[in-house]
């Protein structure tokens, strides 16, 4: 992929002391991060303390108040969206669309949509294409929106609670995916406030509290320096 | 280009079965207040010709002969034209709200898409024109045919064919079918800048949210206060000074301006201060 113009060569995302109010609420307070392809970064916090609004503002879905936003070095473009996609926790498409529908959708409009991997997603997570939007179960909608993310052919993938309200089965199929050829070489951003499903697939933690970044830190690093799994991390953090 | 071209033929897809309705309904509606009307007259004239035992010499005399006129001032036929124009106004706010209401938030796909967030407006507003020219065309294809209807029930000698300016001219009418080209283009060139600053406007809501209720008023308000500059001076300041062609050039370089304005705010909102 072309464009890895960072400091060091190595692509990545950064998000570099960026505020953010809603009204007289101060949501971010000059959050600073990075997160590299190749990489599962983690942006843990309890709810509320601003993690679906940095995705938001990478995606240029809000505007942010101050601070800068770059991607392989560069500010967001509309030509970005072919590298850089978000699944919110919530699906993106029309109710009374078919699956197929909005694949159609997808291949109209992105030139990264990649559909022999969205028909091997929709086989790996049994899915049919006939299937209509508002006809499925919670799981499965979350499923088919984790797919039109993971369908296209991008760099980065930000995912917003990918977990939540989701059936255990469900869980761990989408669990699956970050173990998979489908998010290798990729750089991922995902929230949670539950990190126990995901802990082991992750690379990086972003721990983020009431609008601030208290640690960021390499979970292999910590764990093999000091022995410290990330519950243990937080744990600390937390309690200071 | 070509994304814009798809995003019209979405937006076109996603309001065209009702469309498709309201373009029955005026077609039926019309064409039965056509009948309705139509046998009514002659069986009014019948009852009152063979029922009094009056010569027809003397009916033509006393009562008036069935024209067009007639038709178009019947309920059924207006109706279903304020129907359209009524779900038209609300689909102007509904074609933006309907992407963040409900529970599946397709604004996020949209502002996603890998396309200037102008195209996004201009496709909208390119589905309401094509709505409403639809519409009109619709209304100025139905007009032959309902007077060929028209014409097989009332016997000649019973009507006056009159010329379509004649019975466009009733004030409903002669707003949504001009009489002449230049009127045709002030009323809908009108219209176009009205739907531009009304999106706009509605941008500023959807940025804002509260603050943008006043923020969006305020703009609507300036936009109309600048296109109506011209008159206003040329009235209130000037007396009258200017020739009306004058004063229509005036107001065609105002509402080029206001319409310019709209667009270049409306991507500068959708670009830089859009939220989900």
């Amino acid at each position: 992929m072309k464009g890895l113009i960072t400091q060091g060569g190595i692509p990545m995302i950064e998000v570099k002391n960026v505020t953010k109010k809603f009204g007289r609420k101060e949501v971010l307070k000059g959050v600073s991060f990075t997160a590299e392809k190749g990489q599962i970064t983690c942006l843990i916090g309890i709810n509320g303390v601003g993690k679906t609004t940095i995705m938001q503002a990478i995606m240029s879905l809000i505007p942010i108040n101050s601070g800068e936003i770059l991607i392989d070095g560069r500010k967001l473009t509309k030509d970005s969206y072919e590298k850089i996609t978000f699944i919110p926790d919530t699906i993106t498409m029309l109710p009374q669309m078919r699956i197929g529908d909005a694949f159609a959708f997808m291949a109209d409009f992105y030139q990264s949509w990649n559909q022999k991997r969205a028909e091997e997603l929709l086989e790996f997570f049994k899915l049919e294409e006939t299937e209509r939007i508002s006809e499925l179960s919670k799981g499965n909608t979350a499923k088919v929106n984790m797919l039109l993310g993971l369908a296209l052919d991008v760099d980065y993938l930000l995912m917003d609670e990918p977990f939540s309200g989701i059936d255990i089965f469900s869980r761990e199929e989408i669990a699956n995916v970050f173990t998979s050829h489908l998010i290798e070489d990729r750089g991922v951003i995902i929230t949670t406030h539950e990190i126990n499903d995901i802990e082991h697939l992750i690379d990086k933690v972003v721990l983020i509290d009431n609008g601030v970044v208290l640690q960021e830190f390499n979970v292999e690093e910590v764990r093999e320096k000091d022995g410290k799994s990330v519950m243990d991390v937080m744990r600390e953090v937390y309690e200071k | 280009m070509n994304r814009y071209l798809k995003l019209v033929n979405f937006e076109f897809n996603r309001f065209f079965k009702l469309y498709i309705v309201l373009v029955f309904v005026t077609i039926i509606m019309q064409i039965f207040a056509v009948i309705l009307e139509s046998r009514r007259y002659v069986r009014e004239a019948e009852k009152i010709i063979y029922g009094e035992m009056m010569s027809k010499a003397v009916f033509f005399k006393n009562y008036e002969p069935f024209t067009m006129a007639r038709i178009v001032q019947s309920n059924w036929f207006y109706w279903p034209i304020a129907l359209c124009i009524v779900v038209l106004l609300i689909y102007v706010f509904f074609i933006w709200y309907r992407d963040w209401l409900g529970k599946n938030s397709f604004i996020y796909r949209l502002l996603m898409l890998p396309t200037a967030r102008l195209n996004l407006y201009l496709a909208k507003a390119t589905a309401i024109l094509i709505f409403v020219f639809g519409l009109v065309a619709l209304q100025f294809l139905l007009f032959p045919i309902e007077i060929q209807i028209m014409k097989w029930i009332v016997p000649a000698e019973f009507r006056v064919d009159l010329p379509m300016k004649e019975y466009t001219n009733f004030i409903y009418l002669s707003a949504i079918l001009p009489g002449s080209i230049i009127d045709f283009f002030i009323f809908y060139g009108m219209g176009i800048v009205a739907v531009f600053v009304t999106f706009t406007a509605i941008l500023f809501e959807r940025c804002y949210r509260l603050k943008g209720i006043i923020f969006g008023g305020f703009y609507g308000l300036v936009s109309v206060g600048f296109f109506l500059t011209p008159l206003l001076i040329d009235s209130f300041l000037l007396k009258n000074y200017f020739f009306p062609v004058e004063l229509f050039v005036m107001e065609v370089i105002a509402g080029t301006i206001v319409l310019i304005g709209a667009v270049w705010i409306g991507n500068y909102l959708l670009k830089y201060k859009i939220r989900v």
